[in-house]
């Protein structure tokens, strides 16, 4: 037994060296050998298939596999993988409906035992799911989007219409006092939602777009616990902390060919992307007014300000999200209280200085250094 | 004090008056209707634009927020960061300017253009037409495929075409000619040599617009060389000018302006300066400048010099030569040069053979060669021998010329005789024009194979011996064009087309075959010649990264041998006192030079220093001049029966000298530049060499006006005293002087408000009004680098001009012959600003450093900062200038919008706008120090009028960094603030014009 397995072991080492695929030669039992093939991973087998075939990307020289299994059942689709010439030969009616649709090519015979081929249709279908993944995975469990003020607004005008022609037509009322009151609720119910609706006029708040890839910073920035600046590298010492360069995801998607959710099919994007030189068109997020200047670089690497505080939770998020409103208000406010890392060497022309020194002050403010000044973001 | 004034209009009548006649915003901001009062609003339209308005409203606040795409790179360069800038050393040359440069480029576009400082020749200066040259690369009027007889056409078909002729011609033995501008390029040169090789009966003939015939032919005789010396104006105590323009655009003006102004730096521990005499017709910028000027008419150049001659030759002890005595009293001129000798430089603009020998001659005899005049470092940036081309003509119009390549020129337009050129051009076989525009001589070639613009090529360039720089694409071609050199070495290389067609593929994935070239030339010819690089790759990438490269080469002999000055003398053509013609002199302005870069709306905006039109040119004529012929301001003319010309009377033109701008008057530039102005070439005479003056005219009134944009008279002052000036000698005894009245102001200082603290920086900029030339070089970097609008010759009529900063001209005294003074003029960034306390909306607010803030966000466009402005430096955007296509210049684009500074709003529709102090830079610098952990140095900062600034007259800085420049510049006592009597506090300082004048004034 020993030696059997020591021989195996061998011929396993020796096919991996020289690419040999000849086993049969060297090893007599077929039943051992068998068991042996039927170790080696179905995506490993799908190599040879996917010469012709592709799972949810068109067709190839054979059809998309995506969802063959839905189409065949299983016991033909074996006898088709094994041997579909003899299928075709034994007048089976789909076998020859296919042959006539892709232009009498013949898929060649697969020496694939049956348990073989049972797992690679497994590994077929188990991909098809992965295509129709469900991008509820995207989903996340909380919004910072306003609640909407079209219910209000709907409620309030009906307040009010129903306060005015109650007064004028119906006077199902007796009291006129209630009228008022009506109406007056219903003017300040409406009053509010349209203010809030002014102020938040140009804000997106809780803007949460699909994106052409399904990229989840749960999965990136959570789950593997990838650093922000890894991917946005500008955020050290650009104004923008930009989209990572598609070339910068295929640092590990190069080896990283098969998502937790959605199989190939989201990475491939970023391959045929690369391949093809059409850039991603990402939804971009957060954005702020041309007439605003804002400097990644200036509050991440000189200001030590984490990530988070602007952008939230990232790592929780499966589709990203705006968590601040990127208003002014919300700037100043942050500059108000905020300290500055004082004891950056270029602050040692400050007058400040002095008052730390002496002790006459712990900390200085944004704002006590000129940050609610208007050119400081406005140019 | 003196007088000062900003026209001859203004000199004559009361100021007041002339306000009340010309209110600085005419009828602004109303409709037609309500300016004539037959508008009127019924309730009716107010319902419905109420309605309208509140329909409006709700379908617009119903709108979801636009959603922005950002994409990003899919490979990124290693060296490209988004958001930051990358900056290239390059070369740009064209026609007089040579400049070394840095080119800023952001997300791989070039944006702006900065002056290299490690040129030795021009040592981080710009001027005008270098900071424009950025947006010529963006013009839309740029050819963007090769062109067979003026149809689009592919470079397979345009190569197999003439390489066939080329074979053809070369096979029966016809001429082919290379007309080219000069080429300071040694590969280019190579390669004209490499293309005679294959073609053998080819000759290359250098042709230039302007000229500098005259010095490069003088030089022939007295040196035995064709060639064009480095002046040394730093080295010359005494500057003496017979009409060149030196710090405009004679030679290198770049080059020069950075020498004039070293020695015109004065300080109360050095108080001495060089002094400068020009003898001229027009008013030119360093005429302007020139402590003591003698406007004479052309004719008068050549008497002057002879009898200047004449006195040195006396002294000297040499032979003189009979010349009616001079109109110009030139005895002490003489006296002092004498006095000065080997530390003086006579320098003339004239481009007859005659008057640059006598002019060398009196050179030689003061000593200045060696000097003042370095021979051993010729200078390539003219090479034209104006009778090669008139012989050229001649034979192309007998037939003998039978291919014609032209790179670089434009005789259709700029040739004195375009016609017969044109004509003789019809008769070639094969035409080949290499412009990248289509121009007037592009037009007729049978051939146009566009070149490409500067910032997308390879180059190299040697603008003087041993000073060499290299030239590098900044940017990817924008359109189908391919370098004139890759074309001929193309054409030139055996096998012709085959060999090219599959070259192009490899070009596209390796590197162009001109760059090959230059690599191939600078490690055969240069790379031997320094010893700090053992490995040609290292040699290269640091002196491409340099951007310069200099070789020290052992100073050549060059014996003097004088020419016969009686012969010169009886040449010359000295006019008796008394014969008075009508002459006219021509001349580049500072914006269009010699109009090559015409089609650029910036230039075309940009208001000539002295006279201060911009877009037109015009006839410049005297006080006196007008007044015989009962002209004024504005009057059309009709020029030689050629074209109309208006009339304006330039203070200390040549009482009886007319004077017309080149570069105008294109026909075939593009959009921007076509009818705008005469095209002066044609009144050129060719006589030998030549001649930008002469007496062959005749003026024709026509009794129409015409109202220039003029923008002298916008933005004023209401005369007071803005300029302070005094002279050496009384500087050396009073270093206050002429500047009593800021000690006065100190004095009396007393503000309502409380004293602002400056906790951390305090912004501040200075300007040497005497270091500052008024090139202009300053207002177009500013509108490059702030995104200033151009709006058009009819808004710059009505007083709507965009600049930030402008650069104020007064005259002092006679109107004849006044004293000019240039005063940049931005916002002054006040402590005390008034613009801050009218405005209702806060738009306008003080910065804990000093500035003052404008928001253009916040801006609803009362317009009140404009009116309570003292200095008025605020411009209002009349219209949306962008996007906007009756503003058809290149903000409506998307190709010229790619040369906005990505870091600066554009701004729109109804807010006033101003000089920031370039806030970006500031704040871009601050960050680059944080970042570093370290403190901000001194000078770090440089605002984008500071960084062109070819004179180096403008100081930036912290104020209250002890020590630091700009502190030195406030506590200089010639330092002032304009209007300071007014308790603004401005952050602008002035430092006092110096003129290095004797106090007898009338003397010389």
């Amino acid at each position: 037994m020993k030696f059997i397995i020591s021989l195996v072991a061998f011929v396993l080492f020796a096919a991996f060296v020289v690419k040999a695929q000849d086993e049969t030669v060297l090893s007599g039992d077929t039943t051992k050998q068998n068991a042996m093939l039927s170790m080696r991973s179905p995506a490993e087998l799908f190599k040879s298939c996917a010469r012709c075939h592709s799972i949810g990307r068109g067709k190839l020289i054979g059809p998309d596999l995506a969802g063959v299994t839905k189409r065949h059942s299983e016991e033909w689709l074996i006898k088709f993988i094994q041997a579909s010439d003899s299928l075709i030969a034994s007048g089976d009616t789909t076998a020859n409906r296919l042959f006539e649709e892709n232009e009498k090519l013949p898929m060649p015979r697969h020496d694939y035992s049956g348990d073989e081929a049972k797992t690679l249709i497994d590994y077929i279908s188990f991909e098809t799911r992965k295509l129709e993944a469900d991008p509820s995975f995207l989903d996340n469990d909380f919004s910072f989007a306003r609640p909407s003020n079209t219910w209000p607004f709907i409620i309030g005008v009906l307040f009010l219409l129903f306060g005015i022609i109650d007064w004028a037509f119906l006077k199902l009322i007796r009291f006129k006092v209630v009228h008022i009151i009506l109406i007056l609720a219903g003017l300040a119910v409406c009053g509010k939602a349209v203010t809030e609706e002014v102020i938040y006029m140009g804000r997106s708040q809780g803007f949460e777009p699909d994106q052409p890839i399904k990229f989840s910073h749960r999965i990136h920035a959570g789950d593997n616990e990838i650093d922000c600046n890894y991917c946005h590298t500008g955020s050290m010492d650009s104004k923008n902390s930009f989209i990572p360069p598609a070339s910068l995801c295929l640092n590990c998607h190069n080896v990283i060919r098969n998502g937790t959710n959605t199989g190939e099919i989201e990475i491939n994007k970023i391959h045929e992307a690369v391949e093809s030189g059409v850039p991603i068109e990402w939804v971009r997020v957060h954005s702020l007014p041309d007439f605003v200047f804002f400097s990644h670089a200036q509050h991440v690497n000189v200001g030590k300000i984490e990530c988070k505080e602007c952008h939230g939770e990232v790592e929780k998020m499966g589709r990203i999200q705006q968590v601040s409103d990127l208003s002014m208000g919300w700037c100043i406010d942050c500059h108000r209280t905020q300290k500055v890392q004082f004891d950056n060497e270029y602050y040692l022309s400050y007058k400040q200085q002095e008052d730390i020194l002496s002790g006459k002050i712990n900390e200085v403010t944004v704002e006590e250094i000129g940050g609610l000044n208007c050119q400081k973001c406005h140019y | 004090m003196e007088k000062y004034w900003r026209s001859i209009e203004e000199f004559e009548e009361d100021s007041a008056v002339e306000k009340l006649k010309d209110p600085e915003f005419p009828t602004e901001g109303l409709s037609e209707g309500e300016i004539t009062g037959s508008g009127t609003t019924s309730r009716r339209d107010f319902l419905k634009m109420l309605g309208f308005g509140i329909g409006f409203v709700t379908f617009a606040a119903s709108c979801e927020n636009p959603i922005n795409k950002a994409i990003p790179y899919l490979i990124k360069p290693e060296t490209i960061i988004p958001g930051n800038a990358n900056y290239y050393a390059s070369t740009f040359f064209g026609g007089n300017d040579y400049c070394s440069v840095v080119v800023k480029t952001r997300e791989g576009r070039p944006i702006k253009i900065e002056g290299n400082e490690l040129s030795s020749v021009t040592a981080g200066g710009t001027n005008a037409r270098v900071q424009a040259s950025v947006l010529s690369l963006y013009d839309s009027f740029r050819i963007k495929t090769p062109l067979k007889n003026n149809q689009e056409s592919t470079w397979e078909e345009v190569d197999s075409d003439i390489v066939g002729k080329l074979d053809e011609i070369t096979k029966k033995g016809g001429k082919i000619v290379i007309l080219s501008s000069s080429v300071i390029s040694p590969s280019t040169q190579n390669i004209f040599a490499d293309f005679n090789k294959k073609y053998p009966t080819t000759e290359v003939i250098f042709y230039d617009s302007v000229s500098a015939s005259g010095i490069i032919e003088a030089n022939n005789i007295n040196f035995g060389q064709p060639f064009l010396p480095s002046y040394k104006f730093d080295q010359a105590r005494l500057i003496v000018s017979f009409g060149a323009d030196f710090l405009g655009n004679w030679l290198s003006p770049i080059e020069y302006t950075k020498q004039y102004s070293k020695n015109r730096k004065v300080s109360k521990e050095n108080p001495e300066m060089s002094r400068h005499i020009q003898f001229e017709s027009t008013l030119t910028l360093t005429g302007s400048n020139a402590d003591y000027r003698i406007p004479i008419n052309p004719s008068q150049e050549a008497g002057t010099i002879l009898n200047l001659y004449n006195r040195i030759a006396h002294k000297a002890g040499r032979a003189t030569v009979t010349v009616p005595e001079s109109t110009v009293n030139i005895d002490s001129l003489a006296d002092e040069l004498w006095a000065a000798k080997g530390q003086s430089l006579v320098v003339s603009g004239s481009n007859d053979i005659n008057i640059q020998l006598v002019v060398n001659e009196i050179n030689h005899l003061l000593d200045n060669y060696g000097k003042t005049i370095d021979m051993s470092m010729p200078a390539f940036t003219k090479q034209g021998i104006d009778s090669h081309m008139d012989y050229l003509t001649k034979q192309m119009e007998r037939g003998e010329v039978e291919a014609l390549l032209m790179y670089n020129v434009n005789p259709a337009y700029d040739y004195q005789n375009a016609e017969a050129f044109t004509n003789a051009l019809a008769k070639t076989q094969l035409s080949v024009s290499f412009s990248d525009t289509l121009n007037e001589t592009a037009k007729l070639a049978g051939y146009v194979c566009p070149d490409c613009h500067y910032l997308e090529s390879w180059n190299d360039a040697q603008p003087k011996k041993g000073a060499y720089s290299l030239t590098q694409p900044t940017i990817n071609k924008l359109f189908d064009t391919r370098q004139a050199q890759e074309s001929l070495l193309i054409w030139s290389a055996t096998g012709g087309t085959t060999e090219a067609s599959e070259n192009k593929v490899e070009n596209l994935v390796k590197e162009d075959a001109y760059y090959a070239y230059i690599k191939k030339q600078w490690r055969s010819n240069l790379f031997p010649k320094q010893l700090k690089y053992a490995v040609f790759s290292e040699f290269w990438d640091n002196t491409l990264q340099a951007g310069v490269f200099t070789v020290t080469s052992n100073p050549s002999v060059n014996v003097y041998s004088a020419a016969n000055m009686a012969d010169c003398a009886s040449k010359l053509k000295t006019p008796e006192p008394g014969e008075r013609e009508i002459e006219f002199s021509l001349y580049e302005n500072i914006g269009l030079g010699d109009g090559r870069q015409a089609n650029n709306p910036w230039l075309q905006e940009l208001p000539d220093p002295v006279s201060k039109v911009c877009w037109d040119n015009y006839l410049a004529i005297s006080k006196t001049f007008a007044d015989k012929n009962r002209l004024k301001l504005g009057d059309i003319v009709i020029v030689n029966d050629i074209f109309e010309l208006p009339v304006l009377i330039q203070a200390g033109q040549a009482e009886n000298t007319v004077s017309i701008a080149l570069g105008y008057g294109r026909s075939s530039a593009g959009k921007v530049a076509d009818g705008v102005g005469q095209n002066a070439f044609r009144l050129v005479q060719s006589k030998g060499t030549r001649l930008y003056s002469g007496n062959d005219i005749k003026l024709v009134p026509t009794g129409s006006n015409y109202i220039f944009a003029l923008t002298q008279t916008h933005h004023t002052l209401h005369g007071r005293d803005h300029v302070r000036s005094t002279g050496l000698k009384d500087y050396k005894e009073n270093p206050t002087a002429g500047n009593e009245a800021h000690l006065f102001a100190e004095k009396k200082k007393q503000s309502l408000y409380s004293e602002r603290e400056f906790k951390g920086h305090r912004w501040a900029l200075a300007i040497d009004l005497n270091l500052c030339t008024g090139c202009s070089a300053c207002v177009i970097a500013c509108q490059a680098e702030n995104n200033v609008a151009v709006i058009g010759r009819d808004e710059v009529r009505r007083k709507r001009i965009m600049h930030w900063i402008r650069i104020d001209r007064y005259y002092a005294e006679k109107a004849e012959d006044p004293d000019v003074y240039f005063q940049p003029v931005m916002c002054q960034q006040c402590d005390n600003a008034p613009c801050e306390n009218v405005c209702p909306v806060s738009a306008t607010q003080n910065s804990s450093e000093g500035l003052n803030d404008m928001i253009y966000n916040r801006c609803i466009g009362t317009r009140y900062c404009m009116n309570n402005c003292p200095y008025r430096v605020r411009r209002f955007n009349w219209f949306e200038y962008a996007n906007n296509d009756k503003f058809d210049y290149n903000m409506n684009s998307s190709l010229g919008k790619l040369v906005l500074n990505p870091d600066v709003v554009v701004r729109s529709r109804g807010v006033a706008e101003k000089c920031s102090f370039c806030v970006q830079r500031i704040q871009e610098k601050k960050l680059g120090a944080k970042l570093e952990n370290r403190e901000l140095m001194d000078g770090e900062i440089k605002p984008a009028c500071l960084q062109s600034c070819p004179a180096d007259a403008i100081v930036f800085g912290d104020r209250n960094l002890p020590g630091s420049e700009i502190s030195k510049a406030f506590a200089n006592e010639r330092n002032y603030f304009l209007l300071e009597e007014v308790n603004t506090y401005p952050s602008v300082g002035y430092l006092t014009k110096i003129r290095n004048t004797k106090s007898e004034k009338n003397k010389t």
